[in-house]
């Protein structure tokens, strides 16, 4: 029989710390979609979207009243657009069509975020990579609940330095495009090195051409519930601390693991797997700073947070691993600035600098995320940023990621108000030396030895 | 007999105490063939929190209905009460 604590427990995590389902997102192939007709394309696009994902937000609403725990957000996610695009689209404008077919697809079966407007890149483009590269301003502009992913290295394949230059111009002129809206656009756009092909998560989500036909992948939340757990635990040892967030990660682990189960079940589709990882929101105790800080941390960014942020990251996995039958996507801590709360303050009082963040996405998923910087920094400097954080997945065999904002118009220290999930922050300095030089040097940086790990 | 985990459903309640609260949310159960399986309640300071495990295998509607119904019948007594699946609490508290 059911222990009255335990209810008490549970419910108190969803009434008071934040504990909900992230997001419910609905991988699509659309491989069969394809046709030399760009017309019939989009056509088929839509209705492929809008029939195997029409019931996803109904249940998903569903599960969340039975179970009395919130599910955030409904997404799809779609096979790599370039690869569904390489036959109908002959120009930037042919893809940014399919962009707002998918815009409009995702309205119909009112999703919050369709991802998948992505090019895998990461040893070479091809014609059609680089149209829809090139598209990407255009069509994140013109659209609202699209987000757009590419790949630009893997540890087997080294890194695609052509990609990494033409990505650095492609986020300028994303942010000159949607200057009007605090440069959203980039907040739609993120460039990555070893993608996952099940990441339930947006901006990153998209649908690897080794999947199904539909799969549903389930990601969780709660760092307020690790926070909170933390606390009753102050001034205890490292074996305490880890226990305590194996335990926390499991419970809420079990969370995702059950609606993934019940969605894949009333939707007819096959589970796929239930991402782990811990994400804040910009509430108030949603936060991944505030549980490096219970840790003991002054702020994040103190020496000590890349130590705190490992053990979180591990801790978190040994728990959710257990709590799941299938985990996959990106399964760590994300460190998003401007979506925590903490994390944004911790960056304004100059705790927290981007340098340091590079050193935390060594150990932790996914990467310098949701990071203002100044409107005029180059696109070189942007470049060699992307560069940065790619060279450390490709080197650690780890997903790495960029997703930076150029807010058009404003330099450091100025405020951004995002909106909704997506959040608020000042305005983060950036090196102002430069790189150029070594961006315009063009190639490929080989894929690195596998061996001598030092 | 032990009633099926899909049937199982935790009913909690809070608010302030006064008599027929607990009369209320049961005369609803009995009308509507729901069976309490468990019940523990507390008085804290004038507040009642209250938490029922039910048995639904018997019930008709539908479980947005049952949610509608608890509450109208929260409403009428000055309480909050929510229903939920038990499956939710076996899933994080045992292995």
């Amino acid at each position: 029989m059911l222990d009255i604590t335990e209810i008490l427990e549970t419910n108190q995590m969803v009434m008071s710390e934040n504990l909900d389902v992230r997001t419910i997102t609905m991988g699509i192939s659309l491989l069969d979609c394809m046709t030399p007709d760009l017309d019939q394309l989009c056509q088929n696009i839509y209705d492929k979207i809008t029939t195997c994902a029409k019931d996803l937000v109904r249940v998903g609403d569903e599960i969340a009243l039975e179970i009395g725990i919130p599910v955030i957000n409904k997404r799809v996610s779609v096979t790599p657009i370039a690869i569904i695009g390489s036959s109908a689209c002959k120009t930037s404008a042919d893809f940014v069509k399919i962009a707002e077919t998918l815009e409009k697809a995702s309205q119909k079966i009112g999703v919050n975020f369709l991802g998948g407007y992505s090019a895998l890149v990461q040893k070479g483009m091809s014609k059609a990579d680089r149209l829809l590269i090139e598209s990407i301003p255009e069509a994140l502009s013109k659209t609202e609940h699209i987000c757009s992913s590419i790949s630009l290295g893997s540890t087997k394949t080294g890194i695609d330095m052509d990609a990494v230059k033409l990505m650095g111009e492609i986020v300028v002129e994303t942010a000159k495009a949607t200057a009007d809206r605090d440069s959203i656009g980039c907040a739609k756009l993120v460039v990555f090195c070893n993608p996952t092909d099940d990441n339930p998560f947006m901006a990153g989500a998209f649908h690897g051409v080794t999947e199904g036909d539909t799969v549903i992948n389930v990601g969780v939340s709660g760092p307020g519930v690790v926070r909170h757990a933390l606390s009753k635990i102050h001034g205890e040892n490292f074996e305490v601390l880890c226990e305590t967030i194996k335990k926390t990660a499991f419970k809420i682990t079990r969370v995702g693991q059950l609606v993934a189960k019940e969605a894949s079940k009333r939707l007819n589709v096959p589970f796929g797997i239930v991402d782990l990882s811990l994400a804040p929101t910009p509430a108030v105790g949603d936060s991944i700073a505030d549980i490096i800080q219970e840790m003991g941390m002054e702020y994040c960014g103190a020496p000590g947070t890349t130590a705190a942020l490992a053990i979180l990251n591990d801790q978190v996995k040994k728990g959710g691993i257990m709590a799941s039958s299938y985990v996959g996507g990106l399964s760590g801590a994300f460190i998003p600035v401007t979506e925590d709360s903490s994390m944004a303050k911790a960056a304004d009082i100059g705790a927290l600098t981007l340098e340091k963040l590079e050193a935390m996405t060594c150990v932790c998923s996914v990467g310098l995320d949701m990071i203002a910087i100044p409107g005029d920094t180059s696109a070189s400097t942007i470049s060699g940023i992307i560069a940065d954080e790619m060279a450390i997945g490709m080197i650690n065999q780890k997903t790495t990621a960029v997703r930076v904002i150029p807010v058009i118009g404003k330099k450091a220290g100025d405020e951004i108000e995002l909106g909704g999930l997506l959040g608020n922050s000042k305005i983060m300095p950036v090196n102002p030396y430069g790189c150029a030089d070594f961006i315009n040097r063009g190639g490929r940086i080989p894929a690195p030895v596998h061996s001598f790990k030092n | 007999m032990t009633a099926n985990i899909n049937t199982k459903i935790v009913v909690t309640l809070v608010g302030k105490d006064h008599a027929g609260i607990i009369a209320a949310v049961c005369s609803y159960f009995a009308e509507n063939d729901i069976n309490i399986l468990d019940l523990s309640m507390t008085t804290v300071d004038e507040f009642i929190n209250m938490m029922m495990i039910v048995d639904v295998a018997k019930y008709k509607k539908t479980f947005p209905g049952l949610v509608n119904d608890l509450d109208a019948v929260g409403e009428r007594v000055g309480c909050k009460v929510t229903a939920q699946k038990a499956e939710i609490f076996d899933m994080m508290h045992r292995i």
